[in-house]
């Protein structure tokens, strides 16, 4: 299984230079599609994703991208999103919760 | 039940009785599994903010580096060192076992390279462009490691989530509902018991005063 990147050109150039081989370029208005196609690759194990460039995705695409399994999506440069709500809501405390919050 | 008629015999009870004590210890066992989840998803938690800490260092760090190698050795030195052919991180899933949920362990064959393995001429790339390269390197182990810590979170959470409703549903529905079952079917056997005294209690009357009188 493999690594792969999505994003704009200067996310993914530095990938490309650490030898990742599956690197594919995409504009913010691209991203869902793009998101979406190769999260049914399931030759993908890891997905790196930047977080900043997330802006034009629906909130359905989200939710999948971030269940999902084969590929792991992962995100770079954000904070952790999805991760603090999913425990708000299984454990019933807000713990990501910092004291400058 | 609400759902559906109770019948007031002793075999009922029998079996309801069985019922309630079976139930009682199937919830017992559940928090038992959810108080172990999240003990162990507790563990999860402090990696999991610490890795993504280091995301976003190592990120911070590589993307300073690459600027720097644009800058000095410009960008088309850069784009065709990141050209070269060379090892490839590839990674393999295996999965092991955290009470009794099936999570991921993430591997992946060496990301680090040497210069020698990285596939661009030594001569013609400055150290700015080695230091890129280390530096995003170690960001994509920083993230393989993500990886694995974050979809083990994810599905400890859900496991988590589903194991706290079992336990709910059985503490607030079902085994309260067994009980007032229970009692219902108690209170109809005492209630029968006691017309049958009184019913028997009357024939004996009736029968005792018959005799009275054919003996008078």
């Amino acid at each position: 299984m493999e690594f792969a990147v999505v994003g704009s050109e200067e996310f993914v150039l530095g990938f490309r230079l650490a030898g990742v081989r599956r690197v594919y370029t995409a504009q913010p208005e691209e991203m869902e599609a793009k998101v979406l196609e190769l999260i049914n690759d399931t030759s993908i194990g890891i997905l790196a994703v930047n977080a900043n460039e997330l802006t034009k995705i629906g909130p359905n695409t989200r939710r999948r991208m971030m269940g999902n399994i084969s590929p792991v999506v992962i995100p770079v440069g954000g904070e952790e999103g999805d991760l603090r709500e999913k425990v708000k809501s299984a454990i019933g405390v807000d713990l990501y919760k910092t004291e400058r919050d | 039940m609400a759902a559906r008629e109770v019948k007031p015999t002793r075999s009922e009870l029998l079996e309801i009785k069985k019922r309630i004590k079976l139930t009682k210890s199937g919830y017992k066992i559940l928090k038992m599994k959810r108080d172990g989840l999240i003990i162990e998803f507790f563990k999860i938690l402090e990696q999991a903010k610490e890795v993504r800490m280091k995301i976003t260092k190592d990120y911070e760090l590589a993307m300073g580096k690459i600027a720097t190698a644009n800058a000095v050795d410009g960008t088309i030195a850069v784009k065709s060192a990141a050209f070269a052919l060379r090892l490839h991180p590839e990674i393999t899933l295996r999965s092991k076992n955290i009470m009794g949920l099936v999570v991921p362990e993430i591997e992946t064959n060496s990301i680090k390279s040497t210069i020698d393995q990285r596939g661009y001429g030594v001569i013609g790339t400055s150290t700015h462009i080695d230091d890129a390269t280390a530096a995003f390197e170690s960001l994509v182990e920083t993230l393989v490691q993500a990886a694995e810590i974050e979809t083990t979170m994810k599905k400890l959470l859900d496991e988590i989530e589903k194991t706290k409703r079992r336990v709910n549903a059985l503490e607030y529905k079902v085994i309260p509902e067994l009980e007032a079952a229970e009692s219902f079917i108690e209170l109809r056997l005492e209630e029968m018991e006691r017309e049958n005294t009184f019913r028997l209690k009357r024939i004996k009357d009736k029968a005792g005063a018959r005799e009275v009188e054919t003996a008078s």
